[in-house]
């Protein structure tokens, strides 16, 4: 009889493995937007210990939309949450600017709802358009 | 396709093991999926953008190609050329990456080289000149763009591909022989009952007989 234990190794093995994957590209701490701004390289390093660049272009434009105390309040790379719904995600916001950058970006008004703004999966689609490089993935392993 | 049972021993313990095990995958495939799903979002639109890059980079280089033809016609080959030893410079690229579900992708950024004229004489040149030099820097930018979404489309080609597979394995062959091998255990287990029933039964009226 087989022994059951390497089978049940190897899809722990394959979970433990993709969340890394697909978490890898998590700052370890996020920058403000006025930091990045003045730094010649601006960039941030993930959790696998590789760096994740900003498009300056991308840095301008968004400071462009805010205000100085703005620019110190917004942290980098926003984070856009993957959850129990496959159609649609969440971005998280730590302060109001984020909402402001959305709002302004999908031409709508947003309300974020316990510190995440729901949105859709065509309008994701659009904010990564815009915001390439400023923006992050993160995964949450859930229930089925 | 009857799906193949895997092999343990037809215990309760196998059953809640094999249970566990078959949340487990589901919780994988999941991850799998949503993976997925961001990975092809991400490459349709690398793919539009690249659509997109390389028409403005073949119109780029046509206007470019027809402003430096009339700056010749004006000046003479020899007068654009001594001028334009000139302005010979380094561009200088940025290049770094970025994450996007996972896949490492490169990330390119053309940097001015920090001085404020290109390098010939304006006396001597005309407008004709700053144009084509103007649409030259266009094409290089435009080169640099198309570099880092075509790699970006192959990485995430490669990783979708990868992706289905595991995808594919799962929901046609690891789950549905886990959720195939809990049932025939569960129709074991309730056969076993049964025959135990029976046997009590005959049991019972053996020993009423006395």
């Amino acid at each position: 009889m087989p022994n059951s234990s390497p089978y049940e190794k190897m899809l722990q093995e394959c979970l433990r493995g993709e969340l890394r994957v697909v978490n890898a590209g998590l700052p370890r701490s996020q920058k403000r937007l006025s930091a990045l701004l003045l730094e010649e390289y601006p960039h941030v390093i993930c959790s696998d210990g590789s760096t994740h660049f900003f498009k300056r272009r991308e840095l301008e434009y968004l400071a462009s939309m805010m205000n100085s105390d703005e620019q110190e309040a917004l942290l980098l790379p926003m984070l856009i949450e993957l959850g129990a719904n496959q159609a649609e995600a969440a971005m998280i916001c730590q302060t109001d600017v984020e909402e402001k950058v959305i709002s302004t970006i999908l031409k709508m008004p947003l309300t974020p709802e316990k510190g995440r703004i729901t949105i859709y999966k065509p309008q994701l689609a659009l904010l990564r358009k815009k915001l390439k490089t400023t923006t992050q993935y993160v995964f949450f392993p859930q229930n089925p | 396709m009857p799906q193949q049972l895997i092999k343990v021993r037809p215990t309760k313990i196998e059953l809640v093991k094999l249970k566990r095990r078959l949340k487990l995958a589901q919780r994988v495939q999941k991850i799998v999926k949503d993976r997925l799903s961001i990975l092809t979002m991400e490459f349709l639109q690398t793919a539009r953008d690249t659509v997109e890059a390389k028409r403005k980079l073949v119109d780029a280089f046509a206007e470019a190609y027809k402003a430096l033809s009339i700056a010749t016609g004006y000046h003479g080959y020899i007068a654009l050329e001594k001028e334009l030893i000139a302005t010979e410079a380094d561009p200088k690229v940025v290049a770094g990456s970025r994450n996007i579900a996972g896949v490492r992708i490169p990330s390119f950024e053309l940097r001015g080289n920090g001085k404020p004229l290109r390098g010939y004489n304006l006396v001597d040149t005309s407008s004709w000149l700053d144009h084509a030099a103007q649409l030259a820097e266009e094409c290089l930018e435009a080169t640099i763009e198309i570099a880092e979404l075509q790699r970006s489309l192959e990485l995430l080609g490669m990783e979708i591909k990868r992706t289905k597979r595991i995808t594919n394995a799962l929901e046609y062959m690891i789950i549905p022989g886990l959720q195939a091998t809990i049932k025939y255990l569960d129709m074991k287990f309730e056969e076993r009952d049964r025959e135990e029933k029976g046997r009590l039964k005959r049991v019972k009226v053996l020993v009423a007989r006395g």
